[in-house]
């Protein structure tokens, strides 16, 4: 990662202040599949809570957090998830962040993309054509 | 005429009035399931009963207890309530719990009914009755475990289509409601036993999943698939009529409508023109209207203009082509297509002159060149009640199945110059006689002999006019009224070689003779018009415009638009509007509402809305004699016109009823 | 009898009972029964003739004889009504059999005096023999049916073979009627029990008991 783009852009990881607030006052706790890092305060707040954040590995996007890390963020646990949470069964599929936007978003069936097949709706007719 | 009490207030009902009929005169609601005004009664569903006094200390079924002297009935003592709640609650019993994938839902009488007058749970947890699923062709599906047994469909196609084919088998609680060896239904009026159903078990096969009652915009409209005028209900969501429903109308069609009326609008989806056409080189390709307009103003029509209706087209749509023809100079109009060529001077004398109410009372009848149950079913329906009265039917034609006993007296039209005198009795005796003449025997020319017959027979008597004609199209009396024809029929046109000829969604036209003429379709489906014309101008269905019909009674009605027509097509009246200002000429309307006024201005029937009077027919001489078999008009019932040529369910009908093609689904 | 349904409509059907017709004796009979009702109303006679045709065909094949649909067509059109309006009539009725019977229906009675009479050992016995309700046996002799009320209750139980009934039944009993009629015998119909004639009270009467030899006059005892 280049160094002038961390100084100019925020869309990507952390920006040079969230870093420098990382080294100094932050203990990473673990990485998820994604390679996004997680972190706790080193001292706890007034009410005898710790804060706990995520720095993305790539674009600032909250739904890349899978499940595990995303209830560890909000409060659950005192370790890395693995420590706490069942192994994987092997039917759970692969986390997959929102695709909305992205070339893998839904698309239903009548949709342009997807070759524009869709069901018959009310109001639709078949135009007669000569050669019929 | 008894009086009798009803809940506490005095009523005086009819003579032969039942207790439920007396209860519906002093305001009071009645549940029935079974009973059905125009059917016989059946007093099985139970669901009716009342308290009345004198009699039996139990509630009675009020639908078959005649009204009598004195009676005191009671529709809201707690013994009804619990009567009506126990009754319900036995309905319910075997009664699927199935409402949400009904398709009666909303419209269901056992719905409602149960809301209205169930105890709202049941006490019964054994097993229900399920029971499978009969087949009864392409228009009626059935899912028989929801029948309750009014046998309201047994009786309508016994009483009323006069065809038993539907019964009742086996007893008790494993009764079952089937057609013989589950063959479909087979006759014009066959849907009406979906409307009639007070439960989804028979419910509409085409219509199946489309939409609930509640989401459907309901117009008004006039049926155009025969000649009938019958009342309709255009029940349409978004841009497409989802569905057709009857109308009460005790004139005209009663509360039934022929299967074609009610199954073609899924026609009005396929084989649309909806764009503009213009042959090149042999060959028609898509065009824009100012390329329409500027080739039909290149061919410089001048006073050499014809146009020519269909059979489904509204007095507006002519009277404007009327107007455009009229402005031109000419004056070639013709409706009747087939090439009939009857005089039309005296509207009288091509008019169903008794009324189709008056006609169930005619004591004899002579039916001349007409398979009524293909070209009027409901007309039919009409002459089997004036039978059931002991009226004598006889049949000039090739034989046909009629629904009732009937003569036939062979095929040729001279046998009206010597009737049997099978016929001449029953006619002398006849207090009420009636002739309808065809449009079979209209096309063999039995016009002169049949005109004759009203002295010879004595139709005409005091208040009673017998003579009668049968159109099979529903725009050409209108088409008669506005003066849209010729002397000598389509002929004249043809041999006037007009440069410009305007087809109004004529489709039954032979063009041969039109070679050189250039021929602007202007219609909404293409059939074969469209393929045969060199400009095709998209125009609206009966169902996207409003218009006035003519029946063939005489009976002016109006219908209203239920949807826009699709694409690029517009109401035909602002095609020929625009087209005027093509062919710079002034029409003398910009707007609906003048194009209206001045028709009636020009034929003031046309403004009221009942029966047109015609005058009385006219003095005819000594009958002409008349020679020539009679052939129908109509092959196939359910592909007269283009839009039931379009639909599929209509082509499935024709395929399977008709042409005997096994097409049955696989069991569901 | 929740299970009757027509024998279905095959093309073999068609063919083993599509020439039906009266025999001569029969068409002779049908004629009484249709003229047993007014003119126009022929259709009266729809369930004698049923019956008649039933017969008939059990003349045929040697049975107690059913309905295939083409006979209920011939009736139809012999009395010039609607097929369909036959068919209810022929599948509301439970002795139109709509399938075949053997030679020997045996129609035994479930309903509750029967059944308090004993009319479980009565079915028993009859399944000892091999018969199934509501089938044929294989020899083509026995069709066992359980039917409602057949009005013996006096007698209870009984069955109904063929046109005769037999009452006050035990399992031996019907073991020998059985035995008789397989062995091509007629045994006795009506009441099996020995020493009585009818439906008086077994045992002899017990009430107008003065009445049983000469008349008597009880006025003077009220």
């Amino acid at each position: 990662m280049n160094f002038l783009s961390k100084i100019f852009t925020w869309w990507n990881g952390a920006t040079i202040g969230t870093m420098l607030a990382a080294w100094r006052g932050f203990e990473h706790v673990g990485t998820d599949a994604q390679g996004n890092k997680y972190y706790r305060s080193k001292k706890k707040t007034g009410d005898g809570r710790e804060r706990r954040w995520v720095i993305y590995e790539g674009s600032n996007d909250a739904s890349r957090v899978p499940s595990e890390w995303h209830g560890w963020l909000h409060g659950l646990g005192e370790d890395v998830p693995e420590s706490f949470l069942p192994p994987a069964r092997i039917w759970e599929t692969d986390y997959t962040p929102n695709a909305t936007g992205t070339d893998t978003r839904y698309l239903p069936q009548g949709a342009l993309e997807k070759g524009g097949h869709r069901a018959r709706a009310t109001g639709d007719y078949e135009a007669w054509s000569p050669d019929a | 005429m008894p009086n009798v009490t009803v809940d506490g207030t005095e009523i005086e009902v009819p003579e032969g009035a039942t207790v439920l009929q007396a209860c519906e005169l002093a305001g009071k609601e009645i549940p029935r399931f079974c009973y059905h005004e125009r059917l016989s009664i059946a007093g099985n569903c139970r669901m009716c009963l009342v308290e009345v006094k004198p009699g039996p200390p139990k509630p009675q079924a009020s639908c078959a207890l005649p009204a009598t002297e004195g009676q005191e009935i009671r529709t809201d003592s707690e013994m009804v309530k619990k009567a009506r709640e126990g009754v319900m609650e036995f309905l319910l019993i075997n009664h699927p719990l199935d409402c949400p994938i009904c398709d009666q839902g909303g419209e269901c009488d056992l719905q409602d009914q149960a809301m209205a007058y169930g105890r709202g749970y049941t006490r019964y947890d054994e097993n229900k009755r399920a029971v499978t699923e009969k087949y009864m062709g392409p228009l009626i599906k059935t899912i028989m475990t929801r029948c309750i047994h009014c046998t309201r469909c047994v009786r309508f196609s016994e009483e009323v289509a006069g065809v038993d084919e539907i019964g009742a088998l086996y007893r008790g609680e494993n009764m079952q409601i089937t057609t013989y060896l589950e063959q479909a239904a087979e006759h014009e009026l066959s849907a009406n036993v979906i409307d009639l159903c007070p439960v989804g078990a028979l419910t509409s096969r085409p219509y199946a999943y489309e939409a609930r009652p509640w989401e459907l915009k309901k117009t008004l409209s006039i049926d155009v698939s025969d000649a009938m005028g019958s009342n309709i209900t255009l029940c349409s969501r978004g841009r497409e009529v989802l569905r057709v429903l009857p109308r009460i109308n005790d004139e005209v069609n009663e509360e039934w409508i022929t299967d074609k009326a009610r199954y073609q609008v899924d026609g009005l989806q396929r084989r649309r023109l909806d764009k503009v056409f213009l042959r090149k080189r042999g060959k028609l390709v898509e065009g824009s209207w100012d390329e329409a307009f500027k080739a039909i103003a290149k061919a410089k029509p001048g006073k050499s203009i014809a146009a020519i209706a269909g059979d489904m087209v509204d007095c507006e749509t002519m009277f404007a082509a009327k107007a455009l023809v009229k402005a031109s100079g000419s004056d070639l109009v013709e409706s009747r297509q087939t090439g009939m060529d009857y005089p039309t001077g005296n509207l009288a004398a091509v008019n169903f002159n008794t009324s189709f109410a008056e006609i169930e009372n005619a004591d004899a009848v002579l039916i001349v060149g007409s398979n009524l149950r293909t070209e009027a079913a409901l007309l039919n329906v009409r002459i089997r009640k004036a039978v059931k009265r002991g009226a004598k039917v006889f049949v000039v034609g090739p034989e046909w199945e009629t629904t009732y006993p009937a003569e036939f007296l062979g095929d040729d039209v001279s046998v009206l110059g010597k009737l049997p005198k099978a016929v001449t009795d029953a006619f002398k005796d006849a207090e009420r006689p009636a002739l309808i003449l065809g449009a079979g025997g209209l096309a063999a020319g039995a016009y002169d002999s049949a005109l004759g017959l009203v002295e010879t027979l004595g139709l005409v008597k005091d208040g009673w006019n017998g003579f009668n004609v049968v159109h099979t199209a529903a725009a050409r009396m209108g088409a008669l009224m506005l003066g849209f024809a010729q002397d000598g029929g389509i002929a004249d046109i043809a041999k006037a070689k007009p440069k410009l000829v305007l087809a109004l969604g004529a489709d039954e036209v032979d063009w041969e003779p039109f070679a050189d003429s250039l021929k602007v379709y202007i219609g909404h489906h293409g059939d074969k018009g469209a393929h045969a014309a060199d400009i095709i101008l998209p125009a609206a269905s009966y169902a996207e415009k409003p218009g006035s019909y003519v029946n063939t009674e005489g009976r002016v009605q109006f219908a209203d638009k239920a949807v826009f027509a699709p694409g690029d097509a517009r109401e035909d009246w602002t095609i020929l509007r625009a087209l005027a200002d093509a062919l710079k000429v002034k029409v003398g309307f910009d707007n609906f509402a003048q194009l209206r006024a001045a028709m009636t201005e020009e034929v003031p029937a046309l403004a009221v809305e009942g029966l047109a009077d015609y005058g009385s027919l006219p003095k005819t001489g000594k009958a002409a004699k008349a020679e020539g078999k009679i052939a129908y008009p109509i092959a196939d019932f359910y592909l007269t016109n283009p839009i039931a040529r379009a639909s599929t369910t209509m082509q499935r009908c024709s395929a399977e009823l008709i042409h005997g093609e096994d097409v049955r689904e696989a069991a569901e | 009898m929740a299970d009757r349904a027509p024998a279905p409509d095959t093309p073999e059907l068609r063919e083993r009972w599509g020439g039906f017709v009266w025999t001569d004796e029969n068409a002779e009979k049908a004629r009484t029964f249709v003229s047993r009702y007014p003119e126009g109303r022929q259709k009266s006679a729809v369930m004698p003739l049923l019956d008649l045709a039933q017969r008939q065909v059990g003349a045929e094949t040697n049975t107690q004889g059913w309905l295939p649909l083409p006979v209920i067509e011939y009736i139809a059109e012999y009395l010039d009504m609607p097929v369909i309006r036959v068919l209810e009539v022929a599948t509301f009725y439970t002795m139109y059999n709509l399938a075949p019977v053997g030679r020997f229906h045996v129609q035994v009675c479930g309903t509750t005096p029967c059944m308090l009479r004993g009319s479980d050992d009565i079915l028993e016995a009859c399944y000892k023999r091999g018969m199934v309700k509501g089938s044929t046996s294989e020899d083509g002799l026995w069709t066992l049916t359980e039917v409602e009320c057949m009005g013996n209750c006096a007698t209870a139980p009984m069955v109904q073979i063929n046109d005769g009934n037999y009452e006050d039944l035990t399992p031996e009993r019907l073991d020998a009627v059985l035995d008789a009629l397989a062995a091509g015998k007629q045994p006795k119909e009506g009441t099996q029990e020995p020493g009585r004639h009818t439906s008086e009270p077994s045992g002899g009467p017990t009430t107008l008991k003065e009445m049983v030899d000469a008349n008597h006059d009880y006025r003077s005892e009220w």
